[in-house]
């Protein structure tokens, strides 16, 4: 096998599958990190964000980029509304009850998408577009821009994180919560800025998603496992490490099919996953252990 | 005292019961609705609840009772298919299922479900090979037949055509590992050669890799055996527009229009899929008209098969009197080739033979039907191709 149909066909497909990973477990590290429970609903989330796009896409004839940025706010308004209705009211009890919960949030938000758009498949648009040769190598330009599009949102948030006063009581929080009340920081309000990231991140990843293959009411939840691996790979609550870890992941999934039998191909998250907390809990770029 | 108090609520509740069993009689409809068949099992519902809908129109069962069917989702896999068949058989107590979808959820709800509960089962749409080897105790049936059948006459059509070598892309469950395997034997057999055979797991967002494995073996025609709304259009799609193949057959999974409305059918000249077709017959006449009335197509995939299912359940029903336990008896003795022949949408003449005492032969809108002891049925396939917006036949497949 030649380099190019290496790189062609197993690894530029793993970098895309990864970025769409990794902006799914920049949310889940996240989640992690700062409220400390593991957000099953996540995938689902990302569903409805896809399915949002679409809805703008399908009503007002944009192109999809342009229902990007509107289904991430909707998204984030629907995060900020979940916590504030149901985990927000669970916020003093074990954290075990929450993360149970986002089980059921997850199942409502499923069943809401089946009900709002259907059960069938669907595409932002019709047809197939072939890819374009770049000195042998095969590229589209969504894959090309979903891999640009992951750089930037999430370089922008490890700014926001760094430099701001809010991403500063982000990070304190995700430290040491009752420190951080002391210290002044809204405990609350960093809560709902946290969801409100946290949505729009899903939002993009279904997107991403659905851009790439389809948009199907399951097609978040199988890929939760994968997203869980890879922020569990990077290290919980490192925003960094989630994108390293998903990308991991996500080319090593495309690899395993050279050595595995390509039905094994979903279970290398599963052993990633178990690798990692056997030989380092707390991930590649050392994050809180769990 | 108290045993008596309780003796009495329990003779109220058993009479509350039983008067509520009277109004209506439940048989189970267990179909595919979300999942990756979504888009075929509005069809199939459809043509179940016709054949419903007609029996309750022409004196309904046992005496003027109305039958009811109660929906449930498999969502085409296992662990929602024996959720939703023990709801209805526990909650809902039905006399009979039709249904599942899928064979990955026949296999599952039959085993664990269904045949523990001593409830009959007649699926329109399970193809798998393992079907017929059920230890069923004779309770489970089908209307369409068996893809070690249609995996075979697949294999000979392509040889036929001239098509020597392939690979093979199949999804991992019963119903992708079954018809690959009957296709595979049968096609090397014959002296084709499967340059690539490889299954995949469902849901993942890119199979670039699977594919370039299967095309490194240097055929250029992809068999698919997976589902048309699911990764068999992501297969398909990937395949496409990465050139891996030139040529694509499908197995009837594939007979979805949601490739043809995803992917265009100017990207699907070289798209060819395998399906049950219904012998022209006068039952199936009949099937065509009245579904047509009802708003339905009659050639979408597996809506004849799911008719008969349907129509099976309710000949069990009356014929075994409403006893869950000599239904599945029962619907063996509708279709066995033997007795005064009933075609689609004879309710009335069914009861008033029943009420004589007379067998019935069910002529099914699929075909003859006639039931073998597996619970089998022999059926007649045929190979589409894209036409516009929809399939048409391109050639039969013996």
């Amino acid at each position: 096998m030649g380099i190019y149909e290496l790189i062609n066909f197993y690894v530029i497909p793993g970098l895309v599958l990864g970025s769409i990973y990794a902006l799914g477990a920049v949310g889940i590290t996240l989640v992690f990190g700062i409220l400390r429970f593991a957000h099953l609903a996540h995938g689902d989330l990302a569903t409805f964000g896809a399915f949002t796009a679409l809805a703008v896409v399908a009503t007002t004839g944009v192109n999809p980029w342009i229902a990007l940025p509107v289904a991430m706010v909707i998204c984030a308004a629907l995060a900020v509304g979940i916590d504030k209705v149901f985990y927000d009211y669970l916020s003093e009890r074990p954290k075990i009850i929450t993360v149970m919960a986002s089980l059921g949030i997850a199942l409502m938000l499923r069943s809401l998408i089946q009900v709002i758009w259907g059960v069938d498949t669907e595409t932002y648009t019709r047809g197939i577009v072939r890819p374009d040769n770049y000195w042998g190598f095969r590229i589209r330009d969504r894959e090309l821009y979903t891999l640009l599009a992951m750089f930037a949102i999430t370089g922008a948030l490890w700014l926001f994180l760094q430099k701001t006063k809010w991403g500063k009581a982000m990070r304190a929080m995700s430290d040491n919560p009752d420190l951080a009340l002391l210290s002044g920081v809204d405990n609350r309000l960093t809560t709902m800025l946290t969801w409100a990231i946290v949505g729009a991140l899903c939002a993009a990843s279904g997107f991403f998603l659905g851009l790439n293959t389809e948009l199907k009411s399951m097609m978040g939840w199988t890929m939760l496992l994968p997203m869980f691996a890879a922020a569990i790979l990077g290290g919980v609550g490192r925003v960094e490490g989630a994108v390293l870890g998903g990308l991991v992941v996500g080319v090593a999934e495309e690899l395993s099919v050279l050595v595995l039998p390509s039905e094994y191909k979903a279970a290398m998250a599963f052993a990633i996953l178990i690798v990692i907390l056997l030989v380092r809990p707390t991930g590649l770029l050392k994050g809180k252990l769990l | 005292m108290k045993l008596a108090k309780i003796l009495m609520a329990g003779a109220l509740a058993t009479t509350a019961l039983t008067t509520a069993a009277m109004a209506d009689v439940k048989v189970g409809l267990l179909g595919g609705i979300s999942g990756p068949i979504a888009a075929m099992s509005p069809s199939m519902i459809a043509a179940s609840k016709l054949a419903i809908a007609q029996v309750n129109a022409q004196g309904g069962v046992l005496g003027g009772q109305k039958l009811e069917a109660i929906l449930g989702d498999s969502a085409c896999n296992p662990q929602n298919g024996v959720d939703a068949a023990t709801k209805l058989v526990n909650v809902e107590q039905i006399v009979g299922l039709i249904g599942p979808h899928c064979s990955g959820a026949v296999l599952a709800v039959a085993n664990s479900v269904t045949i523990p509960a001593g409830v009959a089962l007649i699926t329109p749409s399970g193809t798998s090979p393992e079907i017929t080897g059920l230890d069923d105790g004779d309770k489970v049936f089908r209307t369409v037949p068996s893809d070690d059948y249609q995996g075979r006459a697949l294999a000979r059509t392509l040889l036929a055509q001239g098509t020597k070598k392939v690979a093979v892309a199949y999804l991992n469950n019963d119903y992708g590992s079954g018809l690959a395997g009957a296709f595979k034997a049968e096609f090397t057999s014959k002296g084709g050669e499967v340059a690539g055979y490889a299954a995949h797991e469902e849901g993942k967002a890119s199979y670039r890799s699977n594919l370039a494995e299967l095309a490194s073996g240097g055929a250029d025609t992809l068999v698919i055996f997976d589902y048309g709304d699911g990764t068999g259009l992501t297969i398909l799609r990937q395949s496409l527009e990465n050139g891996f193949f030139e040529n694509f057959v499908g197995g009837d999974g594939m007979k979805s229009e949601a490739i043809i409305k995803e992917l265009g059918a100017e990207n699907l000249t070289t798209f060819t899929s395998s399906s049950p077709v219904g012998e022209a017959s006068d039952s199936n006449a009949k099937f065509t008209k009245a579904f047509t009335e009802a708003g339905g197509s009659a050639d979408a995939i597996f809506a004849t098969t799911s008719y008969d299912a349907a129509f099976l359940m309710a000949l069990g029903v009356e014929i075994a009197g409403g006893d869950k336990a000599k239904v599945a008896a029962a619907i063996a003795s509708a279709s066995n080739g033997e007795g005064e022949k009933v075609e689609a949408g004879e309710w009335k003449k069914a009861l008033e033979l029943i009420k004589a005492g007379k067998a019935i032969d069910y002529q099914g809108a699929s075909g003859s039907l006639d039931f073998n002891a597996k619970g089998d049925v022999p059926g007649s396939y045929a190979l589409f191709k894209v036409d516009g917006d929809s399939f048409s036949v391109k050639t039969t497949m013996k």
